[in-house]
């Protein structure tokens, strides 16, 4: 119970906003998409993309990796080989159709006219080829059609198929109250077990309905008989009643109008339903995945500091952040993504101790801190100023025995410095760089750099960073 | 006791004059002599090898440790009354020693030194500072191999 109380309060809403988008845009895929081969495929890949998953949990390492990579290529032949599908649902609609409307069907097939059509064309012995497309989509499956959008009526469908029109040879496809397409060439079933007096309509008929779920009448020119022909069944339909029945169950049309919208109304929620289970499923496995553990070494950010104070050292200039979340999400963790910034805006100057919290460090979402090392960092603060101080000649090695250094002139005395007032009240002398004896032999001249110490320390602009010295040799007095 | 006064002066004179123009000061702030007949006037100051016989040296500003001490060698014209005065030993800008030296009037030659270790090598600085802690002049020098 407490667990339970602890996962709900963790709960932020940006994650339910998170869920809630990522769901809808997935419910949306499906209605563009529904009955179309590119949902089939989608499908499948996330079936896959399961699979691979469950490969990794059970350490079945050849088999994820197969997987892996066959849904890496499954991904880009979808887009190469549907490119033209997904172009057409794109572009046929409008923006708001892509985002919000749903293809309810609005318009419904006349079932009677197309009945009485059929009976009449049998009986007159014209051959007629008539298609009802099911929920996928026909236009990878038929060819040649040529568009037609006629309010579907006994009399078109009889001027259709009469003998001296060019187009009767070929199927018209019925969508709705329209004829949408005439002189549509079917793909020809390859079946054997056909009955023998089957001409290339009835093939053509079996073929396309063993391939979609498109739902196809024959009339036969010959023998004048109804022959339905739908999934691999071919079936002779003598009366009215009994086509007009399978016409009624095939577009989903109950002779009750709020029933079919409730049945698509239905469907529709299932989807969304489906989607927001699928996106929870898919945050907790992102977001409340098995649990690592990651320590990263993240530099600390000091803010807001007075432009008057300069930071002259500080404790830490990075901290170590032991951090967890899911292991997807810590492996996806990019260096810019974590941040530590500490706020100087109410330092003073001298040494000033912060507490490094939660709210110091920017972390991306599902990731969780867990430690900082050191928690506590030191900085310490100085105002600049300018000082001006001795030059000191630091000599190292050895003269020859008989030599003495007797003397050094500076060609300046005294340089200015720029740094922290704390450090310069401290600093009393600005050394040279080692200035080496062992090859002095006589009177001369070096130019030497000066060591300035610590770093904090600059050279004041416009003063020397290098000094002439005018030493003088003599002998050593003995005895 | 007059008389060898006089001659430890005119010594003395003469060896200054010799020791100003060998080791003149490194710095401009030791160039100068503090001059005031009426005050505490140091006469002169250098760093050195040795005090002989009251006289520096070998002056220097580089000193071997081989040698195994150095001098800091002050004399003062005039000492109007008794005092003292003090040598501070710098090592990098930190006091190593504070050595503290008493004066008596009309003048007074005095010296500290300090015995090298192998840790002294390095820059180091003499400043001689009255009794108050006013100072006086400041000797730079350095310690090596």
């Amino acid at each position: 119970m407490d667990n339970l109380l602890i996962f709900l309060t963790s709960i932020r809403w940006q994650d339910i906003v998170d869920i809630i988008l990522v769901s809808y845009i997935l419910f949306r895929l499906y209605i563009l998409f529904q009955g179309t081969y590119v949902f089939r495929v989608l499908i499948g890949i996330a079936l896959l993309v399961f699979f691979q998953r469950i490969a990794v949990f059970l350490e079945l390492i050849i088999t994820s990796w197969a997987i892996q990579g066959i849904t890496a290529v499954a991904a880009l032949i979808i887009i190469v080989v549907f490119r033209n599908e997904i172009r057409n649902v794109l572009q046929a609609r409008k923006l708001k159709a892509i985002l919000w409307g749903f293809s309810i069907k609005t318009a419904h097939t006349p079932i009677d006219i197309v009945v009485e059509s059929v009976f009449e064309l049998a009986r007159r012995h014209t051959g007629a080829l008539i298609v009802f497309p099911g929920k996928e989509d026909l236009s990878e499956t038929v060819q040649s059609g040529i568009p037609w959008r006629g309010l579907l009526s006994k009399e078109m469908i009889m001027s259709i198929f009469w003998h001296d029109n060019p187009v009767h040879d070929g199927a018209i496809i019925v969508q709705g109250d329209q004829i949408t397409q005439v002189g549509v060439i079917l793909p020809l079933s390859m079946r054997q077990n056909l009955p023998s007096y089957y001409g290339t309509r009835h093939r053509a008929a079996a073929g396309l309905a063993e391939t979609t779920d498109a739902l196809v009448i024959v009339v036969s020119e010959e023998r004048g008989n109804v022959v339905v022909a739908k999934g691999f069944s071919t079936n002779i339909i003598n009366r009215k009643e009994e086509l007009s029945q399978i016409l009624l169950e095939h577009v989903g049309v109950t002779k009750e109008e709020w029933g079919y919208l409730r049945k698509e109304k239905i469907q529709i929620g299932m989807a969304a339903l489906v989607s927001i289970l699928i996106i929870t499923g898919v945050w907790f496995s992102f977001t409340r995945g098995v649990d690592t553990l990651i320590a990263l070494e993240i530099p600390v950010e000091y803010m807001n500091r007075d432009p008057g104070m300069e930071i002259l050292d500080t404790s830490a200039n990075t901290v170590r952040l032991n951090l967890s979340g899911s292991g997807t999400l810590i492996k996806s963790i990019r260096p810019e993504q974590v941040q530590v910034k500490l706020d100087l805006s109410k330092a003073v100057v001298g040494l000033n101790t912060f507490t490094i919290t939660q709210a110091d460090i920017a972390l991306p979402p599902g990731i969780f801190l867990k430690g900082v090392q050191p928690s506590l960092v030191e900085v310490n603060l100085d105002i600049p100023i300018k000082k001006e101080l001795p030059i000191q000649l630091d000599w190292a090695g050895k003269l020859p025995e008989h030599l003495i250094l007797a003397e050094a002139k500076l060609d300046t005395d005294k340089i200015e410095v720029v740094g922290g007032t704390r450090i310069l009240k401290n600093i009393s002398t600005i050394y040279t760089k080692k200035i080496p004896l062992d090859k002095i032999k006589k009177t001369g001249t070096i130019t030497i750099g000066l060591a300035i110490n610590p770093a904090s320390i600059k050279i004041a602009p416009g003063s020397k960073k290098k000094i002439t010295v005018n030493y003088v040799v003599k002998r050593r007095h003995k005895g | 006791m007059k008389y060898k006064l006089s001659i430890f002066l005119i010594i003395l004179l003469s060896l200054d004059i010799f020791f100003s123009l060998q080791a003149l000061p490194q710095t401009k702030e030791n160039s100068m002599p503090t001059s005031d007949s009426k005050n505490l006037t140091l006469f002169h100051a250098v760093m050195c090898e040795e005090v002989k016989k009251h006289v520096p040296r070998n002056p220097a500003i580089v000193f071997s440790i081989t040698i195994g001490k150095v001098f800091c060698y002050t004399s003062f014209d005039p000492v109007p009354k008794k005092t003292f005065i003090y040598h501070n030993w710098l090592y990098r800008d930190k006091i190593s020693t504070k050595i503290k030296l008493n004066l008596k009037p009309p003048r007074w030659t005095t010296y500290s030194r300090i015995q090298l270790r192998e840790a002294d090598k390095g820059p180091w600085r003499m400043e001689i500072t009255d009794n108050k802690g006013n100072i006086l002049r400041v000797l730079r020098f350095s310690i090596t191999d």
